[in-house]
């Protein structure tokens, strides 16, 4: 995969725009967009790569706070299809507003919420059919999961206060299997030294990079010895 | 059938939610004796506030027979924060494509004995597969849950053994609880199907969804903007607070600009400490 690595660049603001332009490109989107709540730095951050335009229209009408995309998927656990938002009083003004923009309402929101009441919620549009669409989806949304973990991890990492609240913390299932892999293990490998099955290990390794916030495993493992969480080999 | 209620759409489900509430509190109060709280018949503890999935199994009579609730592992959720003696101290995992399911019951009251439609038997299929296919249909590759030795048994009977387990099996009430953990693969999914001969779409259609909603109530706005989101500004109040009162406290000049750097951190700000009156409302 090839969607960069947040932590790992200098400046958070036109990175994080950058990310979404990856992941735009990754997964064949239109347009991505990432709106953030933390309680505890009492920060919104919000990140788009929508055109100039639209933004500047959607802050002017003040359309973030009507936003369906936003207020309602936010009580969801589940990505929220636009498509069930069409109810929504503020849903027409919104979209066909969006549409002159070239902003198809197909599109979804992956919500996310971390430890502390911190809320993230990630947007992807894609102008196709429903036919196009659903098939698109069922594809992607796993990794869409992933990249909404990974972009609120980031953002809500980049407060002093909550970074202090969020050092990783690691079972002994997850250190000895990370350390295992530092040791040039394979999946299968270690699955096999610890008797346990392919899929442990494979839940495990999502846990840790998670919890590192790192997008590959290589990476999860340099972090965990970078911490002193696991030894290097 | 199944039907699932989340913060979308639970304003128009209070009937079905109360009869699924009083389900859990027969089977996990009064069956299962765990410590559970129950008001007026009722098992709610607060992970119900924040708004989870919940899965239902209805019957032909609209009646709740089975229930289990999700909530995703990144956030707030029992084994991180109530069923941490499973973990024997451990963290739990965490990752977006793993949710934790919990609260897994069926009424054995109503349903029968036997492979019926209404067994107790194929109910209980029907929601694990319906979970199983509403996760998957999220992006979830995997559910961490919090099940019962009998529970643990029916899944491996039903052709659904847990692919593993995590921590220990502990002393919960009357019986014992563990976590177990299911991929939401189609594999599995099919195997839970063909075991108990379910066939077809397993959830509600959008006119059944509407039949077994609240009678309908004068509409009222289902978006609560952000600015009414009263506890992030009680937070913000307290650690304003706090910073004051550190400065206040503080004895010599190293704990006073101790106070200011905390305070700076805290908050992106240097604080004047003449500020401590107004917050203290909050």
């Amino acid at each position: 995969m090839s969607v960069i690595d947040l932590s790992k660049l200098p400046s958070q603001e036109s990175n994080l725009r950058n990310y979404l332009d990856t992941v735009c490109e990754t997964y064949e989107l239109d347009y991505a967009a990432y709106a953030g709540v933390n309680p505890i730095a009492q920060t919104v951050h919000g990140f788009v790569n929508y055109p100039d335009e639209w933004q500047t229209r959607y802050i002017r009408q003040g359309f973030q706070h009507k936003d369906p995309a936003l207020l309602v998927a936010s009580r969801s656990i589940a990505p929220v299809d636009w498509q069930r938002l069409r109810g929504e009083a503020s849903f027409q003004t919104i979209f066909r507003a969006a549409h002159d923009f070239g902003i198809s309402e197909q599109g979804l929101t992956v919500p996310v919420r971390g430890p502390y009441g911190d809320v993230g919620l990630f947007s992807v549009t894609r102008n196709c059919s429903d036919r196009e669409w659903s098939l698109l989806k069922a594809n992607i949304l796993s990794k869409l999961q992933s990249a909404a973990v990974h972009l609120h991890d980031n953002v809500v990492r980049s407060q002093a206060l909550t970074r202090q609240l969020t050092h990783p913390t690691l079972s002994a299932r997850e250190v000895e299997i990370l350390q295992w892999v530092a040791a040039g293990k394979s999946q299968q490998d270690v699955a096999d030294i610890l008797s346990i099955s392919n899929r442990t290990v494979e839940v495990h390794l999502r846990s840790s990079r998670s919890k590192l916030g790192a997008l590959t495993t290589a990476q999860a493992v340099g972090r965990a010895i970078g911490l002193g969480l696991i030894y290097p080999y | 059938m199944i039907l699932v209620v989340d913060g979308l759409n639970r304003h128009r489900y209070t009937r079905i939610l109360d009869e699924m509430f009083a389900l859990r509190a027969r089977v996990f109060g009064d069956r299962l004796g765990w410590e559970v709280e129950i008001t007026d018949g009722k098992e709610i503890d607060h992970f119900d506030a924040l708004d989870p999935a919940y899965v239902i199994g209805i019957n032909d009579d609209g009646r709740v027979v089975s229930c289990v609730r999700a909530l995703q592992t990144t956030g707030p959720h029992m084994l991180a924060d109530v069923f941490s003696d499973i973990l024997d101290g451990e963290p739990p995992l965490r990752s977006g494509t793993l949710w934790e399911s919990t609260r897994f019951c069926v009424d054995t009251d109503i349903l029968e004995r036997g492979q019926s439609r209404n067994s107790v038997s194929y109910a209980t299929c029907e929601l694990m597969a319906a979970s199983l296919e509403f996760a998957k249909n999220s992006g979830i590759t995997d559910i961490v849950t919090v099940i019962d030795p009998v529970m643990n048994r029916v899944l491996k009977r039903s052709d659904c053994a847990p692919y593993d387990y995590v921590g220990k099996v502990t002393p919960m009430g009357k019986v014992s609880a563990m976590a177990a953990l299911l991929d939401c693969s189609d594999e599995r999914i099919d195997r839970i199907r063909r075991f108990a001969g379910i066939e077809g779409d397993l959830f509600v259609d959008a006119q059944i969804a509407e039949a077994l909603a609240d009678a309908p109530v004068p509409a009222r706005p289902s978006v609560v903007p952000f600015e009414t989101a009263k506890e992030p500004v009680c937070t913000k109040a307290a650690l304003e607070q706090y910073c004051v009162e550190q400065m206040r406290d503080a004895r010599t000049h190293e704990e006073l600009s101790a106070a200011k750097r905390l305070c700076e951190m805290l908050l992106g700000q240097v604080m004047p400490a003449n500020r401590a009156g107004p917050l203290a409302s909050c």
